[in-house]
């Protein structure tokens, strides 16, 4: 809350006429806003805006930055939605826009703008709806590409307000129409400009309707008299128009003036295509201009003008303007009814004009107070001139000064007392005034802002405002005035003094030339002046127009020139019908204001005229008032948006300037260009020149060359005759030096063969001298031989002879002998054959033995077999023979120790008996301990236990002996190893058997008992020879009746064996078992004649 | 050749259906028939296959040689033996070794150490360590063999062998377990040797007394096994062994100390014995190979 206050308090500040706190409050808003992004702060400025219309509150809203422009809208667009705040809402926003704020963009988006169309399409309010309609019309450009989402809307708000220009609905002011017509005309304009095929179609449906027939033909029709056919109707479609890519290259300005161009109107009108043709022509015409400057001004302005809009009209105006008597048949009926009385002045006279043309309903031109009327109307004429600023009134010194002589004393100080008195109001914040006008005042003061002349005219009228004494404000525009003329008139400096922005300038020289016509307070003079004035007013500045300005500029001027005179036309001649359009009207209801001000002024002076306004007047004074006021608004509003309009056209025109100096430069550049193209051309022509020079010299030179050539081909050709020649020489040399080669190797070839010849030739001849002398000496041999030859063949007959005496006796000899020989073979023969019968008698023999042979083998294997058989039968019986032989064996043993034990025991006893009688007792119970061994087994243990404990040295002395005699006794040569060892046993030998010896040996501790033991008379021993005799016995019967059985052949051996087993039984005193059986083994061993080796391992 | 065929026939079924045996009682007796026995081919038979209980005495009388193999020598053979066993019997009762009232088992020892002539000075002298084996054995013959000389003279020929035959092969045993158990299961070993239990474990019970006492005395695989060891493997022992272990490995493996394990091998459960000797026959002929007909 207390930044609220806070807020509140600096808001108040704001307004404070320090400037510097102005300045800095505002400055710390600004801050605010950057700091701050909340919709707070901007949300209090617009409601404090809208309360105070304060103006520096208004210039930071305009110059808000991005994050706060959706505030601002929202907030905008809450209060139009409220119908109270609404209109303060749409200027604002108007305000706004004209800026074009960066972020304008996004207004298309934004819900301000559909609730805009919305309160356009619902509202009733005239003037809500004109200002609405301007701030739609100047927010299009901006917003090209939203066409699409609100075509229709605009279509809708058109045909709405189009029909309310004719229909007039409830109690709407006609002065309030003509507002509302000029504004739906420019939103004609607009549309047309933006989207022709939609809009034209839009118009087609929408009047084709019968209902909206008047409408069209009353105000629609004659709108687009005043355009041409948009080319986009041609060559464009609906949806083209509505692509963004039509509109992304566009900027605000350019859609500006692509909707000025098609218009036909020379109030909206776009020159800037028609410039470089129109250019010429003005400037053609300019000096002929020039030189009727002074003999007819108009003229001038209307040719120029002509020919800058190049209309038909224009000539038509011009033959209008002298022939003002025409009634006005074909205008609307708002304007036939404003123009109801046609003017008949032919000329420029306000006073005139305002009498006769002021409609008496026309609730604008009857001021029902003296004093209102006047401030009314100047606050009109100071809304119109909003964009003039500083400069309409310090040119209105100016014209003051120059009118001072003729105007009339009282009209002059009413006029002064009326212009002090509004400078009073604008000075000093005089409420009850400053709420109706301010928000017309706040641009108009806003923009004077800037202008030093401006500012140091309001101090000075603040100052003189105070004193309300028109004297000094008189004295002061007076003193003013020969200063101010000269700044007024030259628009070009006028900016540098004013403020650094660009538009100020080109709006500074816009409004000298509307104030000069345009505005009532000069219009209102040039009444008293006449035509004259009007005439001779130009030239003073027109050519320093000329001079300063560029074609634009002077195009500007010509045409606002022109523009001037077509108001004038207007006032003066409303009668031609087709050509008013609704600004035109607009412009002459201003006009005719004017000349009611003017009127009301004369009325003053000439107090009859009253007469005439209660005549007319029909409205109450209040009303009428708030009228007034309603009108000033819209006037206000339809200005503001002229300005936007030429603000647009200047940034055109800026553009364009640029383009046109860019295009100097371009020629400038060709030029240079074009001066260097020369040059180069010069230098080419040198180098042709040089390059002619230096082909002939080449020429030269290869002709030279050519001969050289020439000349060398030709040596060269003899020496190659010379060479071919040489060759031809060399070539036969060569040949003869290869036939001197060839007949040297011939040559020496044949030296060769010589040579080898003379060789063999040596060789042989040696050979033959050998041959020669060996045959010299086989010769001598020969000779020799043949004689020995002969010698021996001598011989040989002698021999021959010989022996021929001796052959007959031999022959006998010889039969004889070889018949002996005949009888000897066969003698031979017959002992052979018997040799062969034997021979083969004994083969068979032998075979037959041979068969018998392996007969006998066979049956000597299987008699081996068998034999073998038994033998292990008989072994396998012997085993268990042997067995229970040496069990028995054992047994006896055990028994005999069992004897010994006991025999032991009688002796002791029998010791014990006779060395201790006396000790009877003793030897009792000894004999009662045996007599309980013999009873039994339990007693004899104990009592073994006993004597074990008693006799212990005496028992277990046999036991090891016994051991030791039981191995002698097992093996057969055991015997005698132990032999030496116990020599007693030697010594018992004699007497007694091997088996005795061992007994003997285990009873070693009792010498004694060995001895006197005599095998065969023991009980023991008895038994035991019975059982081995026996034994002994049947094994050899056995034996004997087996073997017998067995076969034949070998019965001559099994004979041998009864001795031999005969001898056993002989032997048997001798008590070993054992030898016998390997007496028995022994022979069948013999028989083994292959297996004896076995056997014998087997054994 | 056709007998041959007519009793194979069928055995590949018996076999698979896991009746073992139950063919080899025609080839017993076909073997059995033979005049002279052959002996190798009863030592090979009863290798590979279960002896049927019937011939069981009279194979092993002729494979611990108390029979002679030829048929015709049998009777005059047996006489004698009776003859031989009564006469010690006579002797020692004679000697009063034994009386009436002396167990047939320790009148069977006194007999073979009267016959070894080891018997002691009197029978109330303590019992030497080989003694006490040959009871256990006695003990377990004498269930199976129900006549006393024949049971005598098996006991004895048993003795022998293990003691003439097996001298060299019996102190090898336990290396020989060692070995298998460690292919069968190096696990169980470490964890004897971790317990020091491998040299503690009851092998006397086991190779001397040839699970005599160990295994169910009622229980016909002890005579399986004995009839591999009498007819000359006695490394069979060595497998049976190995399968205790391996049977009882759970155990064996929850018991830390030597000594428990040792008491709980001595004292094994009954129930699974013939598992036992079943799974260490087929041990053995996985470790061994299968004893393959020599004839």
């Amino acid at each position: 809350m207390a930044q609220q206050a806070n807020i509140g308090e600096l808001l108040s500040m704001l307004d404070s006429p320090v400037l510097s706190v102005r300045d800095d409050v505002t400055a710390v808003f600004k801050e605010n806003l950057s700091s701050d992004r909340g919709p707070m702060l901007v949300n209090t400025l617009v409601d404090y805006y809208l309360e105070t219309d304060s103006q520096p509150v208004l210039h930071i809203l305009t110059t808000l930055q991005e994050p706060h422009d959706k505030h601002l809208l929202d907030k905008m667009n809450d209060c139009v939605g409220r119908a109270a705040s609404r209109l303060p809402a749409l200027s604002l926003l108007g305000h706004v826009i004209r800026l074009q704020p960066p972020w304008k963009h996004k207004l298309s988006q934004a819900p301000l703008l559909p609730s805009l169309l919305k309160c356009l399409k619902m509202d009733t309010d005239v003037i809500v709806l004109t200002t609405g309609v301007l701030v739609l019309i100047t927010m299009l450009p901006m917003i090209p590409q939203s066409g699409k989402q609100h075509l229709h809307d605009f279509f809708d708000i058109f045909g709405r307000l189009s029909s309310w220009c004719l229909k007039k609905p409830g109690h709407v002011t006609e002065v309030y129409l003509v507002h509302l017509h000029a504004s739906v005309y420019a939103l004609f304009h607009r549309l047309y400009g933006m989207y022709p095929c939609n809009f034209v179609s839009f118009l087609r449906s929408h009047y084709s309707m019968k209902e909206n027939l008047d409408t069209f033909e009353e105000v629609v029709r004659p709108m687009m008299e005043h355009v041409r056919i948009h080319p986009e109707l041609v060559t464009g479609s609906k949806d083209h128009e509505l692509d963004p890519r039509r509109w992304k290259r566009l900027e605000t300005h350019d859609v500006v003036i692509e909707c000025a161009k098609i218009s036909l109107d020379p109030t909206e009108a776009s020159y800037e295509d028609g410039g470089d043709s129109v250019s010429p022509q003005v400037s053609a015409r300019f000096p002929h201009r020039a030189a009727d400057v002074a003999a007819s001004p108009y003229i001038d302005t209307q040719n120029s003008c002509g020919s800058a809009t190049s209309t038909p009209y224009s000539s038509s105006r011009l033959t209008l303007l002298h022939t003002p008597g025409q009634p006005p048949q074909a205008l609307s009926p708002p304007s036939t009814r404003l123009l109801t009385e046609p003017p008949q002045a032919t000329l420029w006279s306000p006073s005139m004009v305002c009498g006769m043309t002021t409609p008496p309903t026309s609730p604008g031109n009857v001021p029902p107070d003296l004093s209102h009327p006047y401030s009314k109307v100047f606050g009109t004429t100071e809304e119109l001139s909003g964009g003039k600023g500083s400069v309409t009134l310090s040119d209105l010194p100016g014209f003051l000064g120059d009118l001072a002589s003729e105007e009339d004393s009282v009209e002059k100080d009413k006029e002064e007392a009326a212009i002090s008195k509004e400078l009073s109001e604008i000075t000093t914040a005089d409420a009850e005034l400053l709420v109706p006008r301010g928000g017309f005042d706040s641009p108009f003061y806003r923009d004077s802002l800037p202008g030093c002349p401006r500012k140091t005219h309001s101090a000075a009228s603040g100052a003189q405002g105070a004193s309300v004494n028109p004297e000094p404000l008189n004295s002061s525009l007076d003193k003013l005035g020969p200063d101010t003329p000269k700044q007024a008139f030259t628009p070009i400096d006028l900016p540098c003094g004013g403020a650094s922005d660009s538009p100020a300038g080109t709006r500074e020289h816009q409004t000298p030339l509307e104030s000069s016509i345009l505005t009532p307070s000069p219009c209102k003079i040039p009444p008293q002046r006449g035509v004259g004035f009007g005439r001779g007013q130009p030239p003073p500045y027109d050519h320093l127009f000329e001079v300063a300005l560029p074609k634009t500029a002077h195009h500007f001027v010509s045409k606002k020139t022109k523009e001037l005179l077509k108001k004038a036309k207007g006032n003066t001649e409303e009668d031609y019908p087709p050509s008013a359009s609704p600004v035109e009207v607009l412009d002459r209801l201003i006009q005719q204001g004017a000349d009611a001000h003017s009127k009301e002024l004369s009325k003053l002076s000439l107090p009859s005229k009253s007469v005439d306004w209660t005549h007319f007047g029909g409205s109450p004074p209040s009303d009428e008032i708030r009228t007034l006021r309603n009108q000033l608004l819209l006037l206000h509003n339809q200005l503001l948006y002229e300005r936007f309009k030429r603000q647009q056209h200047a940034l055109r025109n800026r553009r364009l300037l640029r383009r046109v100096t860019r295009a100097a430069a371009l020629e400038e550049h060709n030029a240079a260009m074009k001066d260097q193209l020369k040059l180069q051309e010069k230098d080419i022509q040198i180098w042709k020149v040089s390059l002619q020079k230096e082909q002939a010299r080449s020429s030269q030179l290869q002709e030279q060359r050519d001969t050289m050539v020439s000349q060398l081909h030709s040596q060269i050709r003899q020496l190659q005759h010379d060479r071919e020649e040489f060759y031809n020489q060399s070539q036969e040399l060569q040949t003869k030096l290869e036939d001197c080669r060839n007949m040297i190797a011939e040559l020496r070839l044949e030296l060769k063969k010589a040579n080898s010849k003379v060789c063999h030739t040596e060789l042989l001849l040696s050979q033959v001298s050998q041959k020669l002398s060996n045959s010299e000496s086989v010769q001598q041999q020969m000779e020799f031989l043949n004689r020995q030859l002969l010698v021996l063949g001598e011989v040989n007959e002698l021999y021959l002879e010989q022996l021929q005496n001796k052959h007959s006796d031999t022959t006998k000899e010889v039969e004889m002998m070889k018949a002996a020989y005949r009888k000897e073979l066969e003698k031979n023969r017959s002992h052979l054959l018997q040799q062969n019968q034997r021979l083969d008698t004994s083969q068979k023999r032998i075979l037959e033995l041979e068969s018998h042979l392996a007969k006998k083998d066979h049956l000597l294997l299987e008699q081996k077999k068998y034999l073998e058989d038994v033998k292990l039968q008989a072994r396998g019986q012997l085993q268990a023979a042997e067995s229970r032989y040496e069990a028995q064996k054992r047994i006896t043993q055990v028994f005999e120790l069992e004897i010994l034990d006991l025999y032991g025991r009688l002796e002791k006893d029998g010791l014990l008996k006779k060395l201790e009688e006396e000790k009877a007792e003793a030897a009792e119970a000894a004999e009662e301990r045996l007599a309980c061994c013999k009873d039994g087994c339990s007693d004899s243990v104990t009592g073994h236990n006993e004597e074990a404990s008693g006799h212990n040295g005496e028992t277990k002395p046999p036991r090891p002996g016994g051991v030791r005699g039981g191995g002698g006794s097992r093996g057969s040569g055991s015997g005698e190893l132990s032999t030496p060892e116990k020599p007693p046993s030697q010594r018992a030998g004699p007497f007694s058997s091997r088996w005795e010896t061992t007994m003997g040996e285990s009873a070693t501790s009792i010498p004694t008992t060995v001895g006197s033991l005599p095998s065969s008379k023991s009980f023991l021993g008895m038994k035991a020879r019975e059982l081995f005799r026996n034994k002994s016995e049947s094994q050899c019967d056995e034996d004997s009746v087996t073997i017998r059985s067995l076969s034949e052949t070998l019965k001559t051996e099994l004979g041998k064996d009864p001795g031999t087993e005969g001898k056993a039984p002989l032997s048997l005193d001798g008590p070993h078992p054992s030898p016998p059986t390997p007496d028995s083994v022994g022979p069948l061993h013999i028989m083994d004649y292959n297996e004896t080796h076995h056997e014998h391992r087997e054994g | 050749m056709t007998e041959d065929s007519q009793r194979n026939f069928r055995s590949v079924y018996y076999e698979k259906v896991g009746f073992r045996g139950v063919e080899e009682k025609k080839s017993l007796e076909i073997l059995l028939k033979d005049d002279r026995l052959d002996i190798e081919k009863l030592c090979t038979f009863s290798q590979r296959f279960p002896l049927p209980s019937m011939y069981r005495a009279l194979v092993w009388k002729v494979l611990l040689g108390i029979l002679p193999p030829h048929h015709e020598s049998h009777a005059q053979v047996m006489l004698w033996r009776k003859e031989q066993y009564g006469d010690i019997l006579h002797a020692l009762k004679v000697v009063r070794f034994v009386s009436e009232a002396t167990p047939l088992v320790e009148v069977y020892l006194r007999m073979y150490q009267l016959e070894c002539g080891k018997l002691p000075r009197s029978p109330s002298f303590p019992l030497e360590p080989e003694d006490e084996v040959f009871l256990a054995i006695a003990k377990a013959v004498e269930e199976m063999v129900e006549d006393s000389v024949d049971c005598y003279w098996i006991i004895r020929c048993f003795v022998n062998q293990l003691n003439n035959k097996y001298r060299e092969s019996l102190p090898q045993l336990p290396k020989a377990f060692e070995q298998y158990l460690n292919l069968e299961d190096s696990r169980l070993l470490s964890h004897l040797k971790t317990c020091s239990a491998l040299c503690k474990l009851p092998y006397d019970l086991w190779f001397k007394r040839c699970f005599a006492g160990c295994l169910p005395e009622s229980s016909l695989q002890r005579q399986v096994v004995w009839d591999k060891v009498i007819s000359g493997s006695c490394k069979i022992l060595v497998f049976v062994a190995v399968e205790i272990l391996l049977t009882f490995k759970i155990k064996v493996m929850a018991l830390n100390s030597a000594e428990k394990i040792t008491k709980f091998l001595e004292n094994i459960p009954q129930d699974s014995s013939d598992a036992i000797v079943s799974k260490a026959i087929d041990l053995w002929h996985k470790h061994c190979g299968t004893p393959v007909h020599s004839a």
